[in-house]
């Protein structure tokens, strides 16, 4: 689909402003409030999901030819999907989140690049990763590690560190940590090493679907190449690229894609992870987007639209929703609640409106600034729950969250799943 | 129209360059609005576009905003949350003020029970922060995503709740106001700077020209603080919210209730809101559901609170025998939330409430005090976080008619209403949903005795030829109001942009009073001197020939 | 001026008003006529009117105030009988004509369904009540004062009612009018101005009092001592008449659990009359001669908190029990008790002394003959720090605080508070006279420093408050040049007033 298959989406916005805020339902105090960070941190209403349906319309009317403001609205935001979900809680016509996308992929497709994410993008093209590194680099995290390559070994799991654990020094203890932990219980799991490629999903953020694609024929074709069947990643990012993306884009087929919770859970669930220790914290949980709202299974659907009753509008066949209804809420926090001594507490905003950690969507490339204010605002909503730790299961959440508690010199401590899991064990 | 750069940068001086602009998706942004497809010719999505676009962070900010305005004759609207048309430019030549930065509840006086408030505050997080000490706020019929200072100071405001919670106009305490020529003045006790408590006064009210029965919606300066009456709530500190998106609900205790009440005919529901009036029940009063059409709404709220269902299952949910029996029974109902500050008060009401049943033949519906729809109708009718459902059909609705009055006059059009609704609804270009596709209070006012019926028409702001039929329709309920002498709803005011001065001038002077005009003229011409708010303000256009108008 | 100039202009006068009425039965010139309305009981100077007129009706009403418009005369409306206490019924500028509407005094419509009653300035409350309670109707009214008050002056100056929990807004219970402006135009306010006119018979359709378009009209004449325009009827929002009303008592030492005690009740919107009296003001309230009120000063308690409970036209016993012990709950709570007596004062005596609007004289004056009230609005919760500002200061100026009533009225549904301090004196006595005029304009200044609200601004609060507010003043006076253009309506009030020594000085005209 291309944005102009999005008009009459745009058309039907009714500018409600539901999807500045987080689920109006669940709102539980003003400070926190509000879902939407390009909105919260701009302040116009031309930032949010709205206001870019409305910006999209109008670029398509031939209203504005191309300039910076435009670029800066399509771009000053995570395309964390809250206001997706927001949305859909009263309108069942309207795909805000698709819509951003696309106008994004338009942008791209006719040259209107932002000068940050062009390094980025080079970067990709030339070392198969979002990091600005090089791909030789990738796998260093693995040198003390004695486990398969699945280029030349056959392993029943494919660990995926993805771009962000396999090239940060001091996140990638929690790649270590995970694949210690399948191996003790007794996975056969295995990894492809410095051979390992971004998955693309940043790229498909940013507009940029060919790198996407190109990602997505690699990854799937060298899964089918080493007979994967089940593959395992601690980056909800990557997760998201693969489960979702691949899915809908028909790169993916029979394989297994699951989150490191899952897979830990499925072990605690048969016995073959024990809590030996305890960890004696209050911590409270932050849904990563892409493990959360934006992670329901996608289900193909080839359909038209359908009027009823006039100007009722549906879909033949039945269109599926996603509105984060049943993205991956409950599998982290049994999993927490599951280690000894662990106190959980909730933050305001949770599940399918949750805040954003504010790192995705290209924001932390481009706008730095805004992806720790971002930040910012979910460690004070940590703060106020009284949890010593704020927990998540990403690491480009948890690099964002460490960035801004540094930055603003805040107490919160910052932790992966995982990292709780290893001192348990 | 652009402003010039030396004055925009006038304006970029006070809010600083973040908070202004003028780049064209901005702009264009702004000039989207839900229902310009009806005011604009061919479905246009955009109303004007404003000059500039402002975002101040204070009273003072706008005042230095208005004396500008005022030197260079610069139009300028204010607008809370923005939604609907109201919200935009009318015409070319506009700079708009989004109250965004003013967002902050300045203070909650639990004892006396009001709270301060800037233009940007919404009801869900007022009520929020209420909840927390036992009170509630007033939710305007809009929702909860919609501003209590814009409803109580610039708009209308009923809601389900305003049989004991009032209408915004009652809730107002004092106000800080920006006037049109950039003076600041502050009604009630906040005159002399002593408190938020009383909006009217010293002597008579400045309040008097502040709101009538509506607002000016922008169009006589910017509203920057004021003072809304807050209410008990006997419920939990947090409302307590369960439940798979969308089919959220709310478990409460049980001195809090729900329920869809219905009757065997009119004069029967008539008469039992009388009853409740007397009888001193009710927190919440409010015939909602049926918004979504008496033929329609049954099937669609049972299917809404399947979280496995969309609105592709509405067909088959239409074709079920228990909601086909279930359509029947709610054709003349309503819904009603019974809150008791104690034990002894709820069950007091509920046995009030049984009585007033028995003696009008009216009945609780069962399949809809089920506990899945009872905690989805409270949570509801509570936070009312579920407005964007009038437009789930198909994007576009307004409301029509809009007859309030006392139950015995609004129960004299409806049926009016139903027929004029249900012709047009044939021609399939606005959704089908039954002639009765009508919502609203069932109090009206503190204490009730005004109930309100807001007929909805849905149709495609996408598809022109059904924005083509929504019209067509509309001016024919606007012209069948006119015919009965009644005053006009809300589709009228998309046929009266569209009037010449001429024509508005020889409309106002033809009306029942023509001197309203002409007193809003003169207020305009003493606090808007400049003329620079838009016609949201009516005023009788200055006689052509220049002859001075005489006093009555 | 000569004797025969003298009476040649006042023939002139009443000659030129009998023809524009085509009357002269109501246009009274008599000199003892136009002494009695050339003072009252505050402290504003006294000033004779040059004419009396009654008009009987709205377009007698309209034909004076065009008058009025074309020779510059000034016209004080006059609604309720004598004695009058504010000042505001008094001329402030000679050559003014008194528009005495008492005899305006037709109950129009009582329309039962809708519990709405249409009537006239001159409807007193017991003349009302009476006719309501025929239709199973009441209005909740203010404390009874006297005989002649008229329902609609005591809406239109806001003065506080009983039932705090029906005042959505502080104009509760008034709803919608018609009123002759300043300029002689006449205007219906309210919904129903736009919707349908006031027939007679037919039903009220429209209720709100809100508008019509975008303006308040009634707001403009409420507390406006009759400087906008006059009001020739009004629609009054009534309640279901008790079946079932009793009354309770909750006495205290100290006044602050009597305030918790009020604001649990107005939070839980339980009772219907709700109001706070020292032992003072309860005794001149209910004692009938010196000899009770000395009685009930010595018997009652320092403050008393009286209640009503009422049961309606449904299940009003149980409504009665549920709440007496709910309330009996609460109290309990705060350590306080409920009663049905206090003193010799029971229940049945209390209701029946509220809904007896039938005193001649009022019941403030009985004790010394006269009586300055001091009132103003806040919130309950600040009303101590007032009594003991004034407590201190009647102190200093050696007034007796054991004479000092108050009347604490929460208002609005407990958003505000009327405060009321009630100073007797017997103005008989020209030392007491001039203490007492001392003492009023030094609470009053006093007061106001402290953020009292004078939202009720008669006589020499005036100035003082709208010196205060600069801004809303002029905002004001613009407006008021809109509805009276030539100024005829009271001028004098409101917006200029001399201080008390200047008027004392400039003596009578």
């Amino acid at each position: 689909m291309s944005l102009s298959d999005y008009i009459v989406n745009m058309k039907r916005c009714i500018r409600c402003s539901y999807c500045k805020w987080t689920i109006l339902s669940q709102i539980k105090s003003w400070r926190f409030a509000r879902g939407c960070p390009s909105e919260g941190f701009t302040k116009f209403h031309s930032y949010s999901a709205g206001g870019k349906m409305a910006v999209s319309l109008a670029l398509l009317e031939g209203r504005f030819n191309y300039n910076d403001r435009l670029l800066d609205i399509a771009y000053k935001c995570q395309l964390c999907g809250a206001c997706d979900v927001a949305c859909k809680v009263c309108r069942y016509l309207m795909e805000p989140l698709e819509t951003m996308r696309e106008l994004r992929t338009k942008l791209v497709e006719d040259g209107q690049l932002l000068p940050e994410h062009m390094l980025t993008i080079e970067g990709l093209r030339a070392e198969d990763n979002m990091m600005l590194k090089q791909k030789k680099e990738r796998g260093k995290y693995l040198e003390d590690s004695n486990v398969k390559n699945v280029t030349n070994e056959k392993a029943e799991v494919l660990f995926h560190a993805g771009c962000r654990l396999s090239f940060d020094e001091e996140l990638s203890t929690t790649a270590r940590k995970a694949l210690n932990i399948l191996k003790k219980a007794n996975v056969d799991v295995g990894v492809m090493g410095k051979d390992e490629t971004c998955c693309g999903g940043r790229a498909y953020d940013l507009g940029y679907r060919g790198e996407f694609t190109k990602y997505a024929e690699h990854n799937t074709e060298a899964w089918r190449n080493a007979g994967i069947k089940t593959v395992v990643t601690c980056c909800s990012d990557c997760y998201y690229t693969f489960k979702v993306l691949y899915a809908k884009h028909g790169f993916i087929k029979n394989v297994e894609v699951l989150h490191i919770t899952e897979y830990l859970k499925r072990l605690i669930d048969k016995g073959k992870i024990i809590f030996t220790k305890k960890v004696p914290m209050k911590i409270t949980y932050h849904d990563p987007c892409h493990l959360g709202r934006l992670a329901e299974d996608y289900v193909p659907w080839n359909g038209e639209e359908k009027k009823i009753k006039g100007q009722i509008v549906t879909y033949e066949p039945k269109k599926p929703i996603r509105r984060g209804a049943k993205g991956i809420y409950e599998t982290p926090r049994d999993l927490l609640k599951s280690i000894p001594g662990i106190q959980l507490v909730e933050m305001e905003r949770i599940k399918e409106y949750a805040w954003c950690c504010g790192a995705s969507g290209g924001v932390k490339e481009a706008y730095p600034e805004f992806a720790l204010w971002t930040a910012n605002e979910r460690i004070e909503e940590a703060e106020s729950t009284g949890a010593e730790a704020l927990v998540t299961a990403c690491p480009w959440c948890e690099r964002n969250f460490l960035d801004a508690v540094n930055s603003d010199g805040k107490n919160m401590r910052i932790y992966d799943i995982v990292d709780l899991v290893d001192q348990a064990m | 129209m652009s402003l010039e750069k030396d004055i925009y940068q006038l304006f970029e001086d006070i809010v600083g360059s973040e908070n202004i602009s003028n780049d064209e998706p901005i702009l264009d942004s702004y000039s989207f609005q839900w229902g310009s497809e009806l005011f604009r010719p061919n479905g246009n999505r955009f109303m004007p576009r404003p000059d500039a676009v402002l975002l101040p962070g204070s009273a003072e900010e706008v005042q230095s905003i208005a004396r500008i305005c005022n030197k260079y004759k610069i139009k300028f609207k204010a607008f809370s949350t923005g939604w609907c048309v109201y919200a935009a430019p009318y015409k070319e030549g506009q700079i708009l003020l989004d109250m965004r930065r003013m967002d902050r509840i300045l203070d909650i006086d639990e004892k006396n029970m009001f709270a301060v408030i800037e233009p940007n505050v919404i009801g869900a997080t007022l009520q929020a922060e209420a909840m927390k000490i036992g009170l509630n706020t007033h939710m305007i019929g809009s929702g909860c995503v919609s501003s209590p200072l814009a409803a109580a100071t610039s708009f209308l405001g009923h809601g389900p709740d305003s049989l004991f919670m009032g209408q915004a106009a009652e809730n107002l305490l004092a106000a800080e106001w920006v006037l049109p020529t950039g003076d600041i003045v502050r009604t009630g006790a906040m005159g002399s700077g002593i408190g938020w408590f009383s909006g009217d006064g010293p002597g008579p009210s400045i309040r008097a020209i502040v709101r009538g029965g509506s607002g000016a919606r922008g169009a006589m300066g910017v509203f920057t603080k004021c003072a809304v009456k807050l209410y008990p709530w006997p419920g939990p500190t947090q409302l307590p919210v369960e439940g798979t998106i969308p089919a959220y609900g709310s478990t409460l205790p049980k001195n809090i209730r729900a329920y869809t009440i219905a009757f065997p005919d009119w004069k029967a529901y008539g008469d039992a809101h009388y009853k409740i009036y007397n009888a001193e029940i009710g927190y919440i009063l409010h015939r909602q559901y049926n918004k979504l059409g008496e033929d329609l709404a049954p099937a669609f709220f049972k299917m809404y609170i399947d979280p496995t269902k969309t609105i592709d299952d509405l067909e088959e949910m239409l074709e079920k025998p228990e909601i086909k029996k279930l359509t029947e029974e709610l054709r003349i109902s309503t819904q009603i939330v019974l809150a008791g500050m104690t034990s002894r008060d709820i069950a007091w009401q509920e046995k009030a409430l049984e009585e007033i049943l028995a003696e009008t033949k009216g009945w609780k519906v069962a399949a809809m005090s089920d506990p899945e729809m009872e905690k989805f109708t409270l949570l509801y009718l509570i936070r009312l976080g579920f407005k964007g459902l009038n437009m789930v059909f198909s994007g576009g609705y307004r409301g029509s008619f809009s007859q309030k009055g006392t139950p015995d006059f609004a129960l004299k059009y409806r049926p009016i209403a139903a027929d004029v609704l249900a012709k047009h609804q044939k021609t399939g270009l606005i959704v089908d949903s039954g002639g009765d596709s009508m919502m609203g209070p069932g109090g009206g006012m503190g204490g009730g005795g005004h109930i309100g019926f807001e007929q909805f028409c849905f149709y495609d702001p996408s598809d022109l030829s059904s924005i083509n039929g929504a019209l067509e329709y509309f001016e024919d309920a606007a012209g069948t109001a006119k015919k009965l002498g009644l005053t006009s709803g809300y589709e009228a005011r998309i046929f009266e942009t569209r009037l010449s001065e001429e024509e508005k001038r020889t409309a106002y002077l033809s009306s029942k009073q023509p001197a309203l005009f002409k007193y809003q003229r003169k207020i305009k011409d003493i606090f808007d001197p400049n003329d620079l708010g838009d016609d949201q303000y009516a005023v009788m256009p200055r006689d052509p020939n220049g002859l001075e108008d005489v006093a009555s | 001026m000569g004797i025969l100039d003298a009476v040649a202009n006042e023939y002139s006068l009443k000659n030129e008003l009998a023809t524009l009425l085509k009357s002269n039965q109501n246009i009274f010139d008599e000199p003892q006529i136009l002494e009695s309305y050339s003072k009252d009981n505050s402290f504003s100077s006294q000033r004779k009117p040059k004419c009396v007129v009654k008009p009987t009706n709205k377009d007698e009403v309209q034909s004076i105030v065009k008058w009025a418009n074309l020779t510059g005369t000034p016209l004080v409306p006059v609604s309720s009988g004598p004695p009058h206490f504010r000042g505001d019924t008094v001329p402030s500028i000679a050559g003014s004509v008194i528009v005495d509407l008492s005899e305006m005094k037709k109950i129009i419509r009582i329309d039962t369904r809708n519990k709405i009653a249409i009537i006239e300035p001159g409807v007193t409350f017991s003349q009302l009540q009476t006719e309501l309670a025929k239709e199973g109707l009441t209005i909740t009214a203010p404390l009874p004062i006297r005989n002649s008050k008229s329902v609609l002056t005591s809406l239109l100056e806001r003065e506080p009612v009983l039932i705090p929990r029906y005042q959505w807004q502080i104009l509760d219970p008034l709803r919608f009018l018609e009123v002759v402006w300043g300029n002689g135009d006449s205007l219906r306010t309210g919904e129903i101005g736009l919707y349908s006119p006031v027939e007679e018979g037919k039903p009220v359709e429209q209720l709100a009092p809100f508008g019509p378009l975008q303006l308040d009209y009634y707001r403009l004449v409420s507390g406006a001592q009759g400087t906008m325009g006059i009001v020739v009827w009004a629609a009054i929002k009534c309640e279901v008449l008790p079946n079932l009303h009793e009354f309770f008592f909750v006495s205290s030492d100290t006044l602050e659990p009597l305030i918790d005690l009020s604001y649990k009740l107005l939070r839980f919107r339980f009772g219907d009359e709700l109001f706070i009296m020292n032992n003072m003001n309860l005794a001149y309230m209910v004692g009938n001669d010196l000899a009770e009120i000395n009685q009930l000063k010595e018997e009652l308690p320092k403050w008393i908190l009286v209640l009503g409970v009422a049961g309606r036209d449904r299940l009003p016993k149980e409504r009665v029990e549920f709440q007496k012990k709910d309330i009996a709950d609460i109290s309990q709570q705060l350590g306080l008790k409920v009663s049905s007596r206090v003193s010799f004062i029971n229940g049945k005596q209390m209701e029946t002394f509220l809904s007896g609007f039938d005193r001649d004289i009022p019941w403030k004056i009985t004790y010394k003959g006269g009586c300055e009230d001091i009132f103003f609005l806040t919130t309950l919760n600040r009303t101590k720090d007032f009594i003991q500002s004034v407590w201190k200061l009647s102190q200093t100026r050696k007034y007796s605080t054991a004479d000092i009533g108050v009347y604490l009225q929460p208002v609005q549904q407990g958003a505000a508070c009327h405060c009321e301090f009630s100073f007797p004196f017997d103005p008989t006595q020209y030392s007491q006279v001039v203490d007492m005029e001392e003492l009023y304009e030094h609470a009053s200044d006093m007061l106001l420093k402290q953020d009292a609200f004078f939202s009720r601004p008669y006589g020499i609060w005036a100035n003082m408050v709208y010196n205060r507010d600069a801004q809303g003043t002029t905002t004001l006076m613009r407006v008021k040049e809109i509805f009276d253009p030539n100024n005829i309506m009271n001028p004098g009030r409101l917006f200029w007033t001399q201080t008390l020594k200047s008027e004392r000085q400039g003596g009578l005209e």
